[in-house]
């Protein structure tokens, strides 16, 4: 048996949008203590890494670890129809394998939505070893992402101690955005050696738009033609990382 | 005409933009048959220049692989070589069929019956050296790899897949499943709205993924049984297969006995026009090349100006905004990497 409560409607909302950003069908392993995902995109490019343990949830009741597969962009139709202080509840009916959607609050709807057949697919972490750790505001980056947007479809990201600087080249125009350690923005930077990589601006604002909705602070490690994390630091407990790989520029 | 393993086949519809980042070795007769068949006027008549050569396989391959190349997808072409000795009862009888098509299409013309006349000029589509040497010198012009089979095509591309070269097999056809393939997607080449034969109907065709480890799975049987399976439905060696036994029952009688050779005493009228072993072997053991060279390269705009519209009569402003779209897609392609690299 699976259920869980949130007293806050925005918050669920928020974390779907963010998964769907990426994927369609989402496999989330439930288990007593939480709820977890960790998927690639299609195109094998990015990968969301999400968790939440059971205490962020008003109730969270899961007798058994099991999986439950569900269209994620399906689900967030439902979940963008409750206000911002209505109480959400899931519940899995395992019999029929429907997901039952309620949201309270100013009225009483119950939606059910099917469940997919699960995703048997264990997604490895990558392995990197990352020279830079930069910590900033999702504020911050969100600005940066939308000034290189502006020109190019992606953008470079560079760091040494001193600054973290964003390029993007299109085939007209050019934008540079530094943020320099100890700025409102930037608030720590260290890099083991000064570090470059590439990357599809689709994706990174698609992503930092969209966690930036749960989070204030990200943390991004990277290095030199290596894909970049991103660890939007959640208000409550949880856990909603990205990989992005890069593009490599060859000659 | 291919193997129609249709109702076995377990099928995952997915977006054509899922498979971004994906190689995917195409069987170049079949699409250029599709496009043959379908690039028409109402009437039924084919593209043509104005010397009156056909060039709607040119604008097919055009288009279709702008398309693809768009949206980050790697094609490579694979064209059959000297079909197996075995085929010639299939090239006659589709070259029969042709030859009844065009009586059948020039009657409809003449009793302007548009309709009609269009579905029977399809099915007199047929793909011409020059053709082939034509779709090659585009691809070359547009820096998409083709491989020559020295046989079938599925053949090769299945082999191309399998050695990891490609991630798909792209053909309408099961064939390459009794090849080998692990991974066939279809209607790669032809997805979108598209027109009921016959009928003013429109549907809208999406590809699918079909997995041969699935496949063999979900009907409990090895590679070598579905091959079986293959030769009692029908395949280009045996296209008649045995009369009134389809998938289900071939399955069946293949799961029960084991093997072709132990079902066939028990199957009434099982004749073939060659020996089914010879044609077993074929699936098995196919006449397939590793002397090829995978590589995309960037297109040569003027070149295919020069081509399309010097010698075709393409409109320069379609061909024109068609390679920028490979050039998009090539330039994206160059650098672009997934995570499972660093998987370790």
């Amino acid at each position: 048996m699976f259920r869980l409560k949130v007293a806050d409607a925005k918050l669920l909302r928020d974390m779907a949008s963010a998964i769907s950003i990426l994927i369609d069908e989402a496999t989330f392993q439930i288990t007593p203590e939480g709820l977890k995902l960790r998927a690639m995109d299609p195109s094998r490019v990015a990968m969301v890494d999400f968790e939440w343990p059971k205490t962020v949830f008003e109730e969270f009741v899961c007798t058994e670890p099991t999986k439950m597969c569900i269209n994620i962009s399906e689900l967030l139709k439902l979940l963008k129809r409750a206000g911002k202080d209505e109480i959400i509840e899931l519940a899995l009916d395992e019999k029929t394998g429907r997901l039952q959607v309620k949201i309270t609050g100013k009225y009483a709807r119950t939606f059910t939505m099917p469940t997919l057949e699960a995703s048997e697919e264990e997604v490895p972490t990558p392995k990197i070893t990352f020279n830079v750790r930069a910590k900033a505001t999702t504020d911050g980056l969100r600005q940066a992402i939308e000034d290189a947007e502006l020109v190019s479809d992606h953008v470079r990201i560079e760091a040494d101690n001193e600054k973290l600087v964003f390029q993007a080249t299109g085939d007209l125009m050019g934008a540079t955005i530094e943020l320099k350690k100890g700025s409102d923005a930037l608030l720590d930077l260290e890099a083991k050696e000064p570090s470059k990589a590439t990357f599809s601006l689709s994706y990174l604002t698609e992503i930092i738009k969209a966690a930036s909705a749960t989070s204030d602070i990200a943390t991004l490690e990277f290095s030199t033609d290596m894909p970049i994390k991103l660890d939007f630091q959640q208000a409550r407990e949880g856990k909603l990382v990205f990989y992005l790989a890069p593009r490599i520029e060859t000659a | 005409m291919g193997v129609n393993l249709r109702d076995l086949v377990p099928k995952t519809p997915i977006k054509l933009e899922d498979l971004s980042g994906k190689s995917i070795a195409i069987d170049a007769y079949n699409a250029l048959y599709q496009f043959l068949a379908i690039i028409r006027q109402p009437n039924g008549t084919p593209l043509k220049d104005n010397s009156g050569r056909i060039t709607s396989h040119l604008s097919g391959l055009l288009y279709r692989t702008s398309n693809l190349v768009e949206l980050g997808i790697k094609p490579i072409y694979v064209f059959d070589g000297t079909p197996p000795a075995l085929k010639e009862a299939e090239i006659k009888r589709r070259m029969k069929a042709k030859e009844e098509a065009l009586v059948k299409y020039e009657q409809a013309l003449r009793e302007g019956k548009i309709e009609e006349a269009r579905m029977y000029a399809q099915a007199t589509a047929s793909l011409k050296d020059y053709m082939a040497e034509d779709s090659k010198r585009l691809l070359d012009l547009l820096g998409i790899p083709w491989i020559q089979a020295p046989s079938e095509g599925e053949a090769q591309a299945a082999h191309v897949v399998r050695r990891g070269d490609a991630d798909f097999c792209a053909s309408q056809d099961y064939d390459s499943l009794l090849f080998g393939a692990p991974r066939l997607v279809r209607n790669v080449t032809i997805s979108g709205r598209r027109k009921l034969p016959g009928k003013n109907v429109y549907v809208e065709v999406v590809p699918e993924v079909v997995e041969l480890d699935r496949v063999l799975k979900e009907c409990g049987i090895t590679h070598e049984q579905l091959i079986d399976i293959g030769i009692l439905v029908g395949t280009d060696f045996n296209p008649e297969g045995i009369k009134g036994l389809g998938p289900k029952t071939a399955l069946k009688l293949i799961k029960e006995y084991g093997s072709l050779e132990n079902a066939l005493p028990h199957i009434k009228d099982a004749e073939f026009p060659v020996d089914p072993r010879q044609i077993k072997e074929i699936f098995l053991h196919p006449k397939v090349t590793d002397s090829y060279k995978i590589e995309w390269k960037e297109p040569d705009v003027e070149g295919v100006v020069d081509f399309l519209c010097g010698e075709r009569d393409f409109s320069e402003d379609r061909v024109r905004k068609a390679v920028e779209k490979i050039h998009r897609g090539y330039v994206k392609l160059k650098g672009k990497t997934t995570l499972e690299k660093w998987f370790g």
